[in-house]
């Protein structure tokens, strides 16, 4: 098992390793490359100041909640002085000004950045062959075919490579539709998705408005409230941030309920699934009924329409966030003779397939005959499975389900774009309303690839959700 | 479900799609729409669209000047600038 934060801040008191050992470890990993999880490996000169103001402190008895720990960030976020690039050919060359919300706090905190992760192409991909920068490589193997390479899942496949790998000791990535909680799920490690509204996306390129939301990457349930202590919390800058008061995701995560808990099953969730992926529900069931939390079946009405429903609403935003980058200013600007061949070049050579797919989809639905059809209908729709979800969560404390309906694949196995978007079926939904889930491996498959299953609660009760993925967490633990 | 006409929506996305991908465009787009098509047997007739999930958290911060970024700054990753100015070709004859 790799130390959590918990244990690796002890051991940085206790003075038996300094920062600057632990930096050094964990950047000659990041160095290796063997997964190409990182789009950029931040030189040690640069944090070099950091080192040092982080060893002061724990020389000083003051560590900061993240004090030291070594992290990656996935490339979607602004990080100022550092090139950040969507893992896009039209951001390659951009090296923001300012810092996002979410990475200024982590840095606030006393965390080192190792690197900026990989990931699709502004990350819209679920297996991180999107990239510009090439596809990422899953550390684990299937260990009836050793020398396959297979997907880390995506968008943040670079982020649960670099976890799993153990290149950094957490990432920070973003799910629109499942991009955390997915590939945390094929890596082996645990992922949250926080309500939305709860972090701010200010300075995160900007993929889906109403999707999009920052969240761990993490080796434990423990470490994933660490990191939500440090990032959550309101934002002017961000209108849709929500102005509640956060609560303490540490204390108490290790405490059992006080009241009992019902969890809730959707059947309809199960219906075609492999064995592997029952034996993740049963295995979890099992574990968690010995603490008396009591599982009932529940049965949604929308299931079937959120994956059309996600797949008009994230390309329309898609295709007008992405409306940015013109090659004018900021990006790759590639030559034409009049204003408009600059704008036609840069963005057709700019982006590549996928992102091309959806800012295609997103216009046409968008576009005159076809909005009210398509882009207001999806966003009907997308009450209907808010209401769906709500109706549940007042049956029942949490929901149950699979994180995926596979394990990793090879890489360039899943070649149409369907097949491909079927991979966040138990994700998207979540995401469409909304609320918070997280992934936890769960167990292996046949093949010896870890799986997840996904926790989803009620809206900003991440506390409770990370308590009970904590206690699923301690009954449901593999070695690698 | 109407035909895509790809080079109108390329149009509007301002994308100059090569003519040997068109088609490969054409027919992902034609598949993507067919797979979403069956939002339309949903009957939403006494629903709202729903455009922020949580609807409640809209916060609005206090007009106040503050300093941010310089004109330097907004520059600094311009593909061409020109003393203060993002450089283009001439628009205006």
């Amino acid at each position: 098992m790799k130390n959590s934060i918990s244990q690796i801040k002890k051991a940085l008191i206790e003075k038996k390793i300094s920062v600057s050992e632990l930096y050094d470890e964990y950047l000659a990993k990041a160095k290796s490359g063997n997964n190409n999880s990182f789009n950029l490996v931040i030189d040690r000169e640069n944090n070099i100041s950091s080192i040092n103001d982080s060893q002061n402190r724990y020389d000083n008895g003051n560590p900061l909640l993240l004090d030291g720990i070594p992290l990656g960030i996935k490339d979607l976020f602004c990080t100022k002085g550092i090139r950040t690039t969507a893992s896009s050919k039209i951001l390659s060359n951009y090296i923001p000004n300012y810092e996002s919300f979410v990475t200024q706090q982590l840095l606030n905190d006393g965390s080192i950045f190792i690197g900026k992760n990989n990931c699709d192409e502004f990350a819209m991909g679920s297996s991180n062959e999107t990239s510009y920068f090439g596809p990422v490589i899953n550390p684990w193997k299937n260990k009836n075919s050793q020398k396959d390479n297979l997907v880390p899942g995506g968008s943040s496949g670079g982020s649960a490579a670099a976890v799993a790998e153990g290149s950094c000791v957490a990432s920070m990535g973003t799910d629109t539709g499942g991009s955390i909680r997915q590939p945390a799920s094929l890596c082996g490690i645990v992922g949250l998705k926080p309500t939305f509204g709860s972090c701010s996306r200010w300075g995160i390129v900007a993929f889906a408005s109403s999707l999009d939301q920052a969240g761990p990457l993490t080796n434990c349930v423990e470490d994933a409230a660490y990191v939500l202590n440090s990032i959550n919390k309101h934002d002017f800058n961000d209108s849709t941030s929500s102005n509640h008061q956060r609560e303490d995701y540490l204390v108490d995560i290790n405490n059992s309920f006080e009241k009992k808990i019902k969890i809730g099953i959707p059947s309809d969730y199960l219906e075609d699934v492999s064995d592997d992926i029952l034996n993740q529900i049963d295995n979890t069931k099992k574990a968690l009924s010995k603490h008396g939390i009591e599982f009932v079946d529940v049965k949604f009405k929308t299931t079937e329409y959120a994956l059309s429903t996600y797949y008009i609403l994230a390309p329309a935003e898609a295709s007008s966030n992405l409306a940015r980058y013109d090659g004018i200013r900021y990006g790759v600007r590639e030559d034409g003779e009049s204003l408009d061949d600059i704008y036609l070049n840069s963005r057709t050579k700019g982006f590549g397939d996928e992102v091309t797919r959806r800012i295609l989809i997103g216009a046409y639905v968008l576009s005159a005959g076809y909005y009210d059809a398509y882009y207001r209908q999806a966003q009907k729709v997308r009450r209907l499975i808010k209401n769906d979800f709500q109706r549940i969560l007042n049956e029942v404390d949490f929901i149950l389900t699979p994180t995926t309906p596979n394990e990793a694949f090879k890489i360039g196995d899943k070649l149409d774009p369907i097949s491909m978007y079927k991979n966040d079926i138990y994700t998207v939904p979540t995401s469409l309303a909304g609320l918070p889930g997280i992934s936890i491996p769960s167990g292996l498959s046949k093949n010896g690839l870890p799986l997840g299953v996904q926790f989803i609660g009620n809206y900003f009760e991440e506390k409770s959700l990370l308590q009970l993925a904590a206690l699923a967490e301690k009954e449901l633990s593999f070695n690698e | 479900m109407s035909d895509i006409d790809i080079k109108r929506i390329s149009y509007l996305a301002k994308l100059k799609l090569p003519s040997e991908k068109e088609e490969f465009y054409s027919n992902s787009l034609k598949d993507i729409i067919k797979w979403v098509d069956n939002l339309k047997k949903v009957d939403t007739s006494k629903t709202e669209p729903l455009h922020n999930v949580t609807e409640k958290t809209v916060s609005i911060r206090n007009d106040e000047v503050s300093k941010s970024n310089s004109v330097d700054d907004v520059l600094s990753n311009a593909p061409e600038r020109a003393q203060n100015f993002f450089k283009v070709p001439k628009v205006v004859e």
